[in-house]
């Protein structure tokens, strides 16, 4: 399948590459000239793509990373003539803004695990700041009528040569992002758009992947800004502000902002036709904003979309061949390299709750919780609604603020850490509805688990990182069949019953050393129950962890474990077999415990 | 004291109470239906112009003023129904058609009054002396009404059962549609009255500020950063985050610059969404 795409992709980046190149020939300089800045533009849009259309966020000020790396550029460019040693520093162009960009998003996105629209609007204002600073400070950048004298770049002739430059960096940027997209890094991308908050706790730092990400558009977005400034020997207040910044967006949207090709599209075709139409026809520009809602109301894809879309329909009518990329053969599978440590410790884990609160406002949720679980194995939580077991979980993975007490793991104390911290440090968690990422196939699914926690940086780049296997998967794959049967099925099309599998098989392969499963058997029927709590016992065992298992049905807790613990009114009220508790007055009095 | 610190309290006040007015829209919005209003801004611009049609009309200013209600009102109702409502299960879809939006009514503006600055006659000329300094009295009346209207707007939220069932249809919306409140209609409600006292000020600002027809986007985002700072959900949340922006903002620019006092609020709403993303005063 790998080489399928590899060659897929070669065939359309050439195809590109001579359409490219052959402009000048077919028409004249002064088309590709014009071509060229759109194309450079083009390059920007790519990266809006890549936020937007993989990740999932709205970068609505993309421009300021265009003009900061223009105006770096052209102010080398300037000062080089003088002093030849500047050229050293060009690279500034292009690290400038990818090094704000990162910083951006960084602190944007720290205490986020749902894109909202601070960063769209953050972007937005830094766009307004960039145009501001620019017309502002005009001996730095000559203010409103920009920095002008900008020299070419070495014998490169701004109308003729400058050209292929600039398709050298398309196609270097369209490369770059075709390959990316299909490495390990690229699902965990499109992960983080359909569902980060599970993402986190496999224990990626999502806020780094974004702003990685970021940064990677904002670094294109100089590169094309570097190339502008030397073709057009000018740089205005225009080329850092609102206005292009919004027009990027529309061009990707309408271009389509699922893949590169999309977006160069995009800029280059309503670009161009803007440029020509918005002088001659005043409501042209009105016309683009409609088409804009329309294409986000009704054509996510764009263009991209419609015209592959007709492609494989023209296809089908003339009865060529499709190729259809089926199932690829079973690979054999490379083993998975062990977890990175966490923390040194193996052996069981030491848990404790140490007279954990939780408050909000008049309602108190926890109330003095204090609990403590030192050996391996499987432990129930029961308790009625509102009991404080969820919210117990929460506060452990540190989407709950304690009000006071403490929480310590292996006797280090780890209150109001992150999710991801919490999932790097052995705790795995399933949640009570399950939470799978619904867009990718059953088997990314069970990828990404098998990421966590073992995966490093380059092995994320890595095609073999896909194949990766572990005991666990063969065992899981074993008992849940459709695991392997149903392979390229996109998770969300899954029962409610085989999500709650799939989701459980996940949270088992990132092998945790602290299991917290809420419900796990919701929803289930009664041998898919006995089947699920089979897999629990076994794979707990197997790993030699420790599970806390948030479970109503007596039988299920019943086969489970021996230990219990019953929560009530936010506080421990008893701990033991399930039998003592069933006799305790105590825990009769407010539970009295029963069946499904 | 001397004046020139009586005329910076002033212009310091003035600026939290329109940054509270302003707010006041996109809060509803935000606050209620959970939805970033990105084209907020343009019904203040739409509000604005509304002066600007009246002007020409040669009529009075308080149709003009009522017309900046209707229009807005009017357009928000056919938004929420059919861009909105729609759009409800995919927040970042609402986000870009709004932005849609508001590029769409600041391009229709610009084809259909140009580009170029309105000027709006001040209906209350001169000024008046307050405190031994003279401040124009349009700014002063328009203090005055907004005190007003806020503190009317605060106690009919907190004692009526409008307000109540608002606060529910806030706080936890099945249950509220459950014990028999219509959330939808209260969501609808919520827009449009949201959008409506935006384009209001828009006409009560009209006089006061540059109108042309990227005059919104300031607003949105000076908005924007108040619900960062202060939270979202409470009337108080809104005063503490209007009172931070509008001041910050106004000391800045007066001690240095404009672009650094805008470089202040936007420095310091990063550094909230950092280290306190949920705002000084927030209900969730």
């Amino acid at each position: 399948m790998a080489y399928f795409q590899t060659a897929k992709q070669a065939a359309s980046l050439l195809t590109l590459a001579l359409c490219l190149v052959a402009v000048p020939f077919v028409t004249n300089d002064f088309r590709a000239y014009q071509l060229g800045t759109y194309l450079l533009y083009g390059v920007v849009a790519q990266g809006v793509a890549l936020v937007w259309g993989r990740l999932g966020f709205l970068p609505l000020g993309q421009a300021l990373f265009f003009g900061l790396g223009a105006y770096v550029a052209g102010l080398l460019f300037i000062h080089a003539q003088d002093n030849a040693l500047l050229y050293l520093l060009l690279p500034l162009s292009i690290l400038v803004p990818a090094l704000l960009a990162y910083l951006v998003a960084r602190l944007v996105f720290a205490g986020q695990y749902v894109s909202g629209p601070d960063f769209s609007l953050i972007t937005l204002a830094l766009t307004m700041l960039g145009a501001q600073l620019a017309n502002q400070f005009t001996g730095l950048t000559g203010g409103f009528n920009g920095l002008a004298n900008i020299p070419q770049l070495g014998d490169l002739d701004r109308y003729s040569s400058m050209y292929f430059l600039i398709v050298a960096l398309v196609l270097f940027s369209t490369a770059l992002l075709s390959w990316l997209y299909q490495t390990p890094l690229g699902t965990l991308w499109l992960a983080i758009s359909q569902n980060e908050n599970r993402l986190q706790f496999f224990g990626f730092a999502t806020d780094k992947l974004k702003a990685g990400a970021f940064a990677l558009s904002a670094a294109l977005a100089g590169s094309a800004g570097f190339l502008y400034a030397a073709q057009q020997g000018l740089v205005t207040p225009q080329a850092i502000g609102f206005q292009l910044s919004a027009e990027l967006v529309i061009w990707t949207a309408v271009g389509g902002r699922f893949g590169p090709y999309g977006a160069l599209l995009g800029a280059v075709g309503i670009g161009l036709l803007s440029s020509d139409l918005r002088e001659i026809w005043v409501h042209w520009e009105v016309l683009v904003a409609l088409l804009f809602i329309a294409v986000v109301l009704y054509f996510p894809g764009g263009m991209a979309h419609l015209l592959l879309n007709a492609y494989q329909f023209i296809n089908r009518r003339s009865g060529t061949h499709v190729p259809v990329y089926a199932v690829a053969p079973k690979t054999p599978g490379l083993r998975a390299p062990p977890l990175q440590s966490c923390g040194g410790d193996s052996g069981p884990v030491h848990l404790r709750f140490d007279n954990v609160s939780v408050q909000r406002n008049e309602v108190s949720i926890l109330n003095g919780l204090s609990l403590a679980v030192e050996h391996a194995g499987v432990y129930c939580l029961i308790g009625p609604n509102g009991a404080g077991k969820t919210s117990s979980f929460n506060v452990l993975t540190g989407r709950l603020a304690r009000t006071s007490g403490d929480i310590f793991l292996d006797s280090q104390r780890v209150t109001g850490h992150r999710a991801d911290v919490m999932a790097r440090a052995g705790v795995g968690r399933k949640f009570q509805i399950p939470s799978v990422f619904n867009g990718l196939s059953v088997t990314d699914n069970l990828r990404i688990a098998l990421w966590s926690n073992r995966a490093q940086a380059r092995q994320l780049l890595e095609s073999t990182t896909r194949q990766w296997r572990t005991d666990m998967l063969d065992f899981l794959e074993n008992t849940f069949t459709f695991l392997a049967d149903q392979a390229d099925k996109p998770a969300g099309e899954l029962s409610q019953g085989q999500r709650q599998m799939l989701e459980l098989s996940m949270t088992l392969l990132a092998e945790p050393r602290l299991l917290l499963l809420d419900e796990p058997c919701a929803g289930l029927s009664t041998a898919e129950t006995q089947q699920q709590i089979e897999v629990i016992v076994q794979a707990v065992s197997r790993l030699g962890s420790t599970a806390l298992v948030i479970e109503h049905d007596m039988a299920a807790v019943q086969r489970l474990s021996n230990e219990v613990f019953v929560l009530h009114q936010g506080q421990l009220l008893a701990n033991g077999t399930l039998k003592q508790m069933q006799e305790s007055p105590l825990v009769q009095a407010v539970y009295a415990g029963g069946q499904k | 004291m001397d004046s020139s610190t009586i005329t910076l309290l002033l212009n310091l006040v003035y600026h939290v109470l329109v940054l509270s007015l302003v707010a006041l829209g996109l809060g509803m919005v935000f606050g209620m239906l959970g939805v970033m209003n990105m084209a907020q801004g343009e019904f203040l611009t739409l509000g604005a112009y509304a002066m600007v049609v009246a002007q020409r009309m040669q009529i009075a200013a308080g149709w003009g003023i009522l017309m900046a209600i209707l229009v807005t009102a009017t357009l928000g109702y056919l938004i929420e129904r059919w861009l909105v409502r729609p759009l409800q299960t995919r927040p970042l879809d609402t986000l870009l058609a709004t932005w849609g939006l508001s590029l769409l009514v600041r391009k229709g503006i610009e084809a259909v009054f140009g580009r170029q600055y309105q000027n709006i006659t001040q209906q209350i000329g001169g000024s008046t002396q307050i405190f031994s300094v003279d401040y124009p009295s349009y700014r002063l009346a328009l203090m005055l009404a907004i005190v007003c209207g806020l503190l009317m707007l605060c106690l009919w939220y907190k004692h009526s059962t409008a307000g109540t069932r608002l606060k529910a249809s806030v706080a936890n919306p099945v249950l509220a549609q459950a014990i028999g409140i219509d959330v939808k209609r209260q969501a609808c409600m919520a827009f449009v009255c949201g959008v409506a006292c935006t384009g209001l000020a828009g006409a009560l600002l009209a006089p006061l500020v540059r109108v042309e027809p990227l005059m919104g986007m300031d607003y949105l985002l000076g908005s924007f950063f108040v619900l960062v700072v202060g939270g979202l959900g409470s009337l108080s949340g809104l005063f503490a985050g209007a009172g931070i922006i509008g001041s910050t903002q106004v000391l800045v620019s007066t001690m240095l610059d404009q672009t650094y006092g805008y470089l202040a609020v936007l420095t310091l709403s990063i550094g909230f969404l950092w280290l306190r993303p949920h705002g000084l005063l927030s209900n969730r």
